[in-house]
């Protein structure tokens, strides 16, 4: 029973990586490899905040926003579209600098809870910098050149991680503590609750956002038809813009989650993904229930594999992925592929 | 003259470096072109079969691994020889190559990659927790190769080995992209149905593909395990695949040369930074993976083609090229098939049905097809005649009916199967490869007729057969009247005589049958009217034509026998005078009232 | 876009390269340097690790520069924790600069690797990593730290001591983890104590649930913690979320103040072996080494404003101290850079004995690379933060 519920921890936590995951694919047709890099910085600075040191991610910010706003200068100065100027500014340089200032003044209070906000906030404006920087440029490409992009520029964060958060791995403190004993030989800590609770909460808001309010369409729409989203006036680039966004908030919440329960490195980001990655594909990068599903099955075979061997058992979880694979594209009809000459 | 000092000259030189180097250059340059050369060998592999078999794969260093790993435990702990550890090797990891190809290589695109991704990781993750492998530390004290009495136990020595497989791997992967199964090879990116219309399997060659890169990456690892004297998980891992594609896309992924380009720039600019970076900044070491990844990044989005690109285009412009290679003249042609008589009945459709859900495209079609004839099938958009065409080639199966090819059912056969027994066809998209050469898309066709594989190919055993498949693909060309663009590049040709070239291809096979898919569509006049002529020609040779056409002037006059389809059934059946006078066929073409 | 990021980092290049250089053209070149190749994880898996021993290198330069008019020169190249590039950069640093002696890396597979170079090009060898080198192997290669087998020797005595009877094991699944898992098994057969439970987790893990469920159920008097660095506080953390109250017991690889911070109250009265530094301002004034680790603190704090607070620089700073100790010994007409100095030192170091280091007290042999017996070793408690050391 115990692996059972450490299990349904992790399955909450790869569930909220997998709906982070499909809605950046589902929008873009990016598989966003560097989520859990996100995840990571925020779990880290976190850390940081807690031994009253500033977190290394406002270095990691302000690197993304000078290049950012570089790009919008290029770009504006090309069409001598001045008028622009302001609202890009605004965007690409005010807005990812507040939650900077919010860490820097959280960093000098003692309240945990105003730390925890400022590190889920500080990994917001990351998600839509990195889009801007190094995924527009080449938005056209096709999947599996994004794919290699995605891949590289996890490499690129994870180096920028050692340079400025150091090699050495961080525990936060529980958000809450203690435990319930729901029998004699069940002891169920609050933290795990507590983040099950969260996964749950975030995967009916999703499933409502995205029925309901008018953004969520838009996302929806340009999900399932770019080009016909972008003649009735939906621009792409904002919709990426979103999507990054939420799913940067999601990744923040997934780190300030995980640090308490586990030991977190710099390069502790790729593996995160790429288990939640899994779960992605049982729901074949398009379908939020059954990416909860498959959250679920990666979860809990986690945990029981990591009774059995605790050494294989990511050789395991990944080694799934490879039937998964096969049974997923076996189940969708293939359409020939893109000749690519 | 030139050619021949080429051909002779540059191997001697090689051999000659071989042998000069490891005595001039200091014992650390030494083992950083061991290095680099191995790594070489990883890439040619990666080349074959992602840069031009277009199956991306992020497993490489795994299978690096698993050979390594193999001739380590079995030289240490079981005590043999190297050499064993290398016929073991082999077996394993080609044999798990082919496993997981089997399972991996239908899937398409981005999952293909995700499951090399997926394999990367696993692999290594299963060394450093096994127990009789060394988990974290790994197997030390590996004894070095020997070659009877020498041991080659330094640096210098087995430069000498590592240098002469590099060069022998090169050879056999250049030899094998310029021969048969090599067309093929470079035409897999074209899609599998191209690959089935002259009988290729894509699935069978991108597997045989991944296996010989696994075949590479195993020489890779039997080398680097006795070099090293040493190995552990780490040089195995996903980040070690990920510099393999590093170092492909870099040297420009689609050229052979650039495999040593890629490795050699790698592995040197890392010396270089490691050197330099300290002199920037103390925190030299942790920059270099990141100054790596950005290089890397830059490289994906500016320059698509890698460095070797333009390298290669300096290249070709130095070295005397001959225009054709040189084949000895062939001493007899091709095996051609007996062709059935003129009038003997060779494609018969009864009740042909295809239904898509509650949609009906084709409804209860028959027809027949007589040798030496050239027959039109017709009607307005939407007819039908694609899902027609395509029941016909074996690209959709039957939902009713039947189709018999000479007397043979097709319904259980496959796209390649039918076009084996001399059934060829051409694309309403012309599909022919650009980056080829005409006569070598046209040799395409002939694909089916020759019979070295691989291993032939790769060592150079096949001129005799190449020699009549050249030939007889030039005979093709001269049919069509194309003969002097024989060495032009397809992609540069306009979309007429692309057409032309795509019908040359479908002859090569040596078909009882040609289906050609709209071929009027998008000629100018002239363009049309070359066309119509050749199947004047072809059909007073006694081939069999059909042709699926909504151009009526351009089949009135060419054919025999008209079918015309709308709405899914045959409306109309006989002589292009007949059918025109139909009033079904003009109230279909120009609505009722007309 | 990043092509600004170029410039920008070009031009910082060209300027602090200029300056280098200017520098450098008004440096002298001493007669003869010592040249010293250190190479060092300083990025990847180990690089916590490395970078302490970096400190530590800096203390040990601060302390003694230079030995009989030779400067001692550092060259120090990274190997990322990847063994094969150890060997490369060792076979750099021997055949491109040609130094006299080497010393690394923190990782056990690196180095043994680099005992293998150094065995072959002929060149001593001082690492600070637990290397398993017997006769031929151990000519020429030493190492400043313990073994595992005397350290675990020291802990169970300790336990024996405090009246354990029985004691279950949470270690590595990997080499260091046997090591250490063989040593208990032999030295607590010896005092009498009984290992009832073996439990291994990989060092990549995230979380020790399952092993940590077994252990408590075989109910042992005392656990052993084998693992290394940080990860080796998961154990004590997971046994402390199940409410384990039995004594816990560690080894030496866990000494470093991120594994205190990150194993917070779950580490409340860890008993660890360790070599004195770790608690020199404790020592009694007649310990061995309390001289030395006076010096090294010192150093220490000259050449990083602050005090020493890890093993991993200690160990560092012996080796140094090591080096510089045999080079004063070899005669004064065979020159650095030659083949015969390299031998020269080698034998030097070899016969180092009773040399006073930070972490013990130092005498090497041939057929052994490990040069510290468990009389240098202590034990000490943490309270509060903090490594006490017990009597």
């Amino acid at each position: 029973m115990i692996l059972l519920t450490d299990g349904l921890a992790w399955s909450a936590i790869y569930l909220i990586i997998g709906l982070g995951l499909v809605l950046i694919f589902s929008v873009t047709r990016v598989i966003f490899v560097p989520f859990g890099s996100i995840a990571v910085f925020s779990a880290l600075s976190l850390g940081a905040m807690e031994s009253g040191h500033l977190p290394a991610m406002i270095n990691l910010l302000g690197l993304f926003v000078a290049v950012a706003v570089l790009m919008e200068l290029w770009s504006i100065g090309r069409q001598r579209a001045w008028g622009r100027l302001p609202g890009s500014l605004l965007r690409w340089l005010v807005v990812p600098l507040l939650p900077c200032l919010l860490a820097v003044w959280a960093t000098g209070q003692d309240s945990e809870a105003l730390r925890v906000v400022a590190a889920i906030l500080l990994a917001v404006p990351l998600g839509p910098l990195i889009e801007r920087v190094a995924l527009r440029p080449v938005a056209h490409a096709s999947v599996l050149s994004l794919l290699i992009v995605s891949l590289v520029l996890d490499l690129i964060l994870a180096g920028l991680g050692l340079l400025w958060f150091g090699p050495e791995g961080i525990r936060t403190k529980a958000s809450l503590n203690g435990s319930i004993a729901v029998s004699s030989n069940l002891v169920i800590n609050y933290q795990t609750l507590l983040t099950i609770a969260v996964a749950l909460v975030l995967a009916v808001l999703f499933y409502v956002g995205l029925q309901r309010t008018r953004m969520g369409k838009v996302l929806h729409a340009t999900a399932s038809n770019p080009v016909g989203a972008r003649l009735v006036g939906i621009r792409p680039a904002f919709t990426a813009t979103i999507a990054h966004g939420i799913s940067a908030l999601l990744a923040g919440i997934v780190g300030v989650l995980v640090s308490p329960v586990a030991t977190i490195y710099y390069d502790s980001g790729l593996i995160l993904t790429l288990k939640a990655f899994v779960a992605a594909i049982i729901g074949g990068l398009v379908s939020y229930p059954l990416t909860a599903v498959g959250a679920l099955l990666v979860g809990v075979a986690e945990s029981y594999a990591s009774f059995w061997n605790s050494g294989l058992k990511d050789a395991i979880v990944f080694g799934l992925l490879i039937p998964i694979l096969v049974i997923r594209s076996g189940l969708v009809v293939h359409h020939e592929e893109e000749s690519e000459e | 003259m030139k050619q021949r000092i080429w051909k002779y000259a540059m191997p001697l030189l090689m051999l000659l470096l071989i042998v000069a180097v490891p005595q001039i250059l200091g014992s650390f340059h030494v083992a950083l072109l061991n290095d680099i050369g191995i790594a070489a060998l990883v890439v040619i592999g990666l080349i074959l079969v992602s840069g031009i078999g277009g199956a991306l794969s992020f497993g490489q260093a795994a299978f690096v691994g698993i050979a390594a790993y193999t001739t380590a435990w079995l030289s240490t702990t079981q005590g043999l020889s190297p050499w064993a550890g290398l016929v073991l090797g082999l077996v394993l990891t080609c044999g798990s190559a082919w496993l997981i190809g089997g399972i991996t290589m239908r899937l398409g695109g981005h999952y293909l990659a995700l499951s090399t991704i997926a394999w990367g990781l696993a692999v290594p993750l299963v060394f450093a927790n096994t127990h009789a492998l060394g988990s974290h530390t790994g197997i030390d004290g590996i004894p070095p190769i020997s070659l009877g009495p020498w041991a080659l136990d330094a640096s210098r020595t087995v430069f000498v080995l590592i240098w002469l497989v590099v060069l022998g791997g090169a050879w056999f992967a250049y030899n094998l992209l310029g021969s048969r199964v090599g067309r093929t090879i470079r035409a897999l990116r074209g899609g599998k149905i191209l690959m089935a219309s002259f009988g290729s399997d894509a699935f069978r060659l991108r597997l045989t593909l991944f296996v010989l890169a696994s075949a590479y990456a195993t020489l890779a690892g039997w080398l680097y395990a006795h070099a090293n004297r040493f190995v552990s998980h780490t040089p195995f891992s996903l980040h070690a695949s990920i510099d393999y594609v590093f170092m492909m896309v870099v040297g420009g992924m689609s050229q052979l040369g650039s495999a040593l380009l890629g490795s050699a720039l790698y592995i040197g600019l890392n010396n270089f930074l490691q050197d330099v970076l300290p002199l920037v900044t103390d925190r030299g070491a942790q920059v270099n993976s990141l100054v790596f990844a950005l290089l890397f990044l830059l490289i994906l989005l500016r320059m698509p083609g890698g460095i070797g690109r333009p390298l290669s285009r300096l290249w070709t412009r130095l070295r005397p090229r001959a225009k054709a290679p040189v084949l000895p003249a062939p001493s007899r042609q091709l095996e051609q098939r007996s062709m059935p008589e003129r009038g003997r009945s060779i494609l018969n459709v009864q009740n042909a049905t295809k239904r898509f859900g509650g949609l009906v495209a084709v409804n209860g079609v028959s027809f027949e097809l007589k040798a030496g004839e050239i027959v039109g099938l017709i009607g307005p958009n939407g007819a039908g005649k694609s899902t027609m065409f395509n029941l016909l080639t074996g690209t959709l199966p039957l939902s009713d009916g039947t189709v018999s090819f000479m007397d043979e059912p097709t319904s259980g056969l496959t796209q390649r199967q039918i076009a084996l027994r001399g059934v060829a066809r051409t694309f309403q998209h012309v599909k022919l490869r650009p980056a080829m050469t005409v006569l070598e898309n046209v040799a395409l066709g002939a694909h089916a007729r020759g019979h070295c594989g691989l291993w032939r190919g790769g060592l150079r055993m096949d001129r005799e057969e190449e020699a009549r498949i050249m030939a007889e693909a030039m005979r093709q060309l001269k049919r069509v009247g194309l003969a002097d663009q024989a060495y032009e590049l397809a992609g540069s040709l306009a979309l007429g005589t692309q057409r032309l070239v795509e019908i040359a291809r479908s002859l090569a096979s040596d078909p009882v049958l040609i289906m050609l898919d709209e071929p009027a569509a998008g000629l100018r006049l002239l363009e049309k009217q070359a066309l119509a002529s050749l199947l004047d020609t072809l059909r007073s040779e006694g081939v069999t034509v059909l042709i699926v056409e909504h151009d009526m002037e351009f089949v009135m006059s060419l054919v025999d026998r008209l079918v015309v389809m709308n709405f899914g059934s045959k409306i109309s059946e006989g002589r292009p005078d007949e059918v025109r006078a139909d009033p079904q066929v003009q109230a279909a073409y120009l609505g009722s009232d007309a | 876009m990043f092509q600004h990021i170029n410039r920008k980092t070009a031009a910082r290049f060209v300027a602090r390269s200029l300056v280098a250089s200017l520098l450098g053209a008004g440096a002298i070149a001493h007669a003869a340097d010592i040249k010293v190749g250190v190479i060092l994880p300083l990025s990847g898996p180990v690089a916590a690790q490395g970078l302490s021993t970096v400190e530590g290198i800096k203390a040990g330069v601060q302390y003694q520069d230079s030995v009989n008019g030779h400067q001692l020169k550092i060259i120090q190249l990274d190997d990322a924790s990847n063994p094969s590039l150890t060997t490369r950069n060792a076979r750099k640093l021997i055949s491109q600069d040609n130094v006299d002696v080497l010393i690394g890396t923190s990782s056990v597979p690196g180095a043994m690797a680099l005992a293998t170079v150094s065995r072959e090009e002929k060149t001593p060898l001082v690492s600070f990593t637990p290397i398993e080198l017997k006769d031929d192997a151990a000519a020429w290669a030493v190492t400043t730290t313990q073994s595992g087998d005397t350290m675990v020797s020291a802990v169970v005595d300790a336990m024996k001591r405090n009246g354990v009877k029985t004691v279950g094991y949470i270690g590595f699944a990997d080499a260091w983890g046997d090591v250490a898992y063989a040593a208990l098994q032999r030295h607590a057969k010896e005092a009498g104590i009984e290992v009832v439970a073996n439990e291994r987790y990989a060092r990549s893990d995230n979380s020790v649930a399952a092993q940590v469920l077994k252990v408590i159920a075989a109910k042992p008097d005392a656990v052993l913690g084998g693992g290394a660095g940080t990860p080796g506080a998961l154990p004590y953390i997971g046994l402390h979320e199940r409410g384990y109250k039995g004594a816990i017991y560690g080894t030496h690889a866990i000494l470093s103040p991120e594994f205190v911070k990150l194993v917070g109250e779950a580490g409340e009265g860890l008993i660890v072996p360790t070599g004195p530094a770790l608690v020199g301002s404790q020592l009694p004034a007649d310990n061995p080494s309390k001289a030395i680790i006076d010096e090294y603190t010192k150093a220490y704090k000259a050449a990083h404003g602050e005090e020493p607070y890890d093993v991993f620089s200690a160990y560092a700073f012996d080796a140094w101290l090591v080096v510089a100790e045999a080079a004063k010994r070899v005669p004064a007409d065979i020159q650095p850079g030659t083949p015969e100095f390299r031998t020269a030192l080698r034998d030097a170091i070899k016969q180092t004995t009773k040399l006073a280091g930070t972490e013990g007290v130092f005498s090497y042999a041939p057929d052994t690379a490990y040069g510290v017996d468990k009389s240098s070793v202590v034990i000490v408690k943490l309270e509060n933060g903090h490594w006490v050391l017990q009597p």
